[in-house]
């Protein structure tokens, strides 16, 4: 897997708090957007939805496929700062 | 498709342990995914009720599997069938008597000596016949013991995509093509010795 984004470093490097959705790496302006418009509008409702999904990988990346039409790198991106985020502030 | 919908979290819940799909709780947010891994999990039910002969293919690999212990077995299930067939008919001479050979070796331990001779033989035998069917384009058999757990675990699961193995077969079916049409070359022509 490549390097982490800039995005990715800041997310994980604290509690997010009231951050954005669009804060979340692999989440972009569009995508951001789309996730709110189902109600996902911070990135603590999405964190709630990947805790839903048991951190599973292949259901969070289906989910995410499924709600806002990420692709696989985008897909891949999102997941991997959520589960290292859970693994330092979980 | 729409059925779905009806039914509730509970039993959405059961139809997703009865296909043995991963889930988590069926709340609001997951209920649209799970109702879609269900409709994909029962199409491909349908289909693979309708065929029957991957059941067939199966039970060929897992033949393949037990009996090539002393190869290093190139037709792994992944070897594109089209190079199987014929190829797959001559193979099951040597899976025979190697399975017998494999019984004879473990049941007589105090012949220890002796069954690690019998076993070396086809060995030998492996090496003659391959270099003597090198010329035929398909691949090579290497007689290698210690590959074999790597061989197993590897068809199980795709590690190697299809495609590059099809790829190499062509390139090392066509190396082999042109060894042996550079070769003929430099005889005479067979056809032209009536004389």
């Amino acid at each position: 897997m490549s390097s982490t984004s800039q995005k990715h470093k800041e997310f994980v490097a604290e509690p997010m708090g009231e951050k954005p959705v669009n804060a979340l790496a692999g989440i972009g302006e569009v995508l951001g957007k789309r996730l709110e418009e189902k109600g996902f509008d911070k990135a603590y409702v999405v964190l709630g939805q990947f805790l839903v999904l048991k951190k599973d990988e292949e259901l969070f990346r289906d989910w995410l496929k499924d709600t806002c039409g990420a692709n696989v790198k985008q897909q891949g991106d999102c997941y991997g700062c959520l589960r290292e985020w859970c693994d330092s502030f979980l | 498709m729409t059925t779905m919908r009806i039914k509730s979290d509970q039993e959405i819940r059961e139809l997703l342990d009865g296909y043995g799909i991963k889930h988590g709780p069926v709340v609001e947010s997951t209920r649209h995914l799970y109702e879609k891994k269900l409709k994909e999990a029962m199409v491909k039910d349908k289909v693979t009720v309708t065929k029957p002969s991957p059941d067939r293919t199966f039970y060929r690999e897992e033949r393949e599997e037990v009996s090539y212990v002393n190869y290093r077995t190139p037709v792994r299930s992944e070897w594109p069938s089209g190079d199987g067939e014929p190829y797959m008919r001559s193979r099951p001479e040597y899976s025979d008597r190697d399975l017998v050979d494999e019984k004879l070796y473990s049941r007589s331990r105090p012949e220890y000596s002796s069954g690690r001779q019998y076993v070396d033989e086809p060995h030998v035998y492996n090496t003659q016949s391959s270099s003597s069917s090198y010329s035929k384009p398909t691949p090579v058999v290497k007689p290698g013991g210690g590959v074999v757990k790597a061989e197993r675990k590897a068809s199980s699961g795709r590690l190697i995509p299809l495609w590059i193995q099809f790829l190499v077969f062509l390139i090392v079916a066509g190396f082999l093509y042109f060894l042996f049409t550079s070769m003929e070359s430099a005889e005479s022509s067979p056809f032209n010795r009536i004389q």
